[in-house]
């Protein structure tokens, strides 16, 4: 077997000893690492712009779209004001008493041996009634009986369009001086009326109601 | 294995690289990655809160399109009852159209006076106010007083007559003295 001799051994040691320097190898990892981590930074920042852009989209269409809400909220606002105004404008509207018909029943209910004098009528707030004063005079053989003859007609006609329905005397007294009807000295009285109704109709077609549907469960 | 000897000057070089790669990681958390992460998750909240905002303001605005529709008759019927306040001062214009409305119908001489004014309980008419007016109306025919009235109550909405004061005139018994007490639902302007 040849005998080798190595000559260069100090110079092989210290080139391993360069090759296997740890702080070389830490700093060549570290570089190999740090590279890694660049790279994901990279990736993460690459979806961050995306979402950046996104954002940018988003606050755009929402800037569209704000002042349009805006007024549009301003609107529903508004338009729910109206709706509720015109409501209770409408309840007040409805809710009104019609003076025209029932001067007109009155007038109906007159006869010619009738005249009435005065009329004072008025709304009951928060009652939901009229209260009407009668006054006038009434002349016939029993101009008493007149009177009362006029009360029921009217209590008959009121009855019709409206509830709750009182005609009463308050009061009615005979007058000592005749008056003179179509050229006859008739004796007269004079009478004041007390007329109080509840302008809605009377609840008939609710009774009826619930009388067929009593009927109809039996 | 052979266990390797470590010289002291090569414990002190890997200690200085463990050290180096720590400092490495925390730097690359703390001063890099974290933030973006953390701006990344803020502005995605910010797109999630912006978003939603956009969906439901275009709920709203076709919410407020479908309220326009319904509330088209309101609306008309609103305008209409507007329009029965004249500009202006009611007092300048309200008894001036009293008279002008029942000369029309035959009765003259009437005169309108503002009795009280007051706000409406209903926070609904809190643009609108109620006017309580004194209309006399010193001489007319049943009749025609008559006629009146329902024209009145027909052509004014916003007007109830809260009391009526109807006297034979003494020396002439086919006319009629009358006072009315009417409420009017004005815009206040």
């Amino acid at each position: 077997m040849p005998l080798q001799l190595n000559l260069l051994h100090e110079e092989i040691t210290q080139e391993r000893q360069r090759k296997r320097d740890p702080l070389k190898l830490g700093i060549i990892a570290l570089s190999f690492f740090g590279a890694l981590l660049f790279l994901y930074y990279g990736w993460n920042a690459y979806r961050t712009i995306q979402i950046k852009g996104r954002l940018n989209a988003a606050e755009r269409e929402w800037q569209g779209t704000e002042p349009k809400v805006t007024a549009a909220q301003k609107r529903a606002t508004e338009l729910r004001q109206i709706i509720d105004s015109t409501k209770v404008l409408n309840g007040l509207i409805e809710d009104r008493f019609y003076w025209a018909p029932f001067l007109a029943q009155v007038s109906h209910c007159v006869a010619p041996n009738l005249q009435v004098t005065s009329l004072d009528g008025s709304i009951v707030e928060g009652r939901h009634a009229v209260a009407i004063a009668l006054e006038g005079l009434a002349a016939a053989r029993e101009p008493r009986a007149a009177a009362e003859e006029f009360r029921q007609l009217l209590a008959e006609q009121l009855e019709k369009n409206y509830g709750e329905v009182k005609v009463i005397f308050r009061n009615l007294e005979d007058l000592d001086t005749p008056v003179n009807l179509s050229g006859v000295s008739t004796p007269s009285a004079r009478f004041i009326l007390s007329v109080t109704f509840n302008p809605k109709p009377g609840d008939t077609g609710k009774t009826e109601e619930t009388a067929n549907a009593v009927a109809k469960s039996k | 294995m052979k266990p390797t000897n470590l010289t002291k000057d090569q414990i002190q070089k890997i200690a200085l690289s463990a050290l180096g790669f720590v400092a490495l990681i925390y730097c690359y958390f703390n001063f890099f990655l974290g933030p973006l992460n953390k701006s990344r998750a803020s502005m995605m909240v910010s797109i999630a809160n912006l978003q939603s905002k956009t969906a439901s303001s275009k709920a709203e605005m076709k919410k407020t399109a479908n309220l326009e529709i319904q509330a088209k008759e309101a609306t008309g019927r609103y305008e209409a009852l507007k329009a029965t306040t004249a500009d202006g001062a009611p007092i300048a214009w309200f008894p001036p159209k009293m008279r002008a409305f029942f000369a029309d119908q035959g009765i003259n001489k009437v005169t309108a006076r503002l009795e009280s004014s007051a706000d409406f309980k209903q926070k609904e008419l809190s643009d609108w106010i109620k006017d309580t007016w004194a209309i006399d109306l010193p001489q007319s025919e049943y009749g025609d007083l008559g006629r009146a009235i329902a024209e009145l109550e027909n052509s004014e909405p916003l007007l109830t007559i809260q009391h009526v004061v109807i006297h034979a005139v003494p020396d002439d018994p086919q006319y009629q003295q009358t006072s009315l007490i009417a409420q009017t639902a004005l815009l206040k302007k």
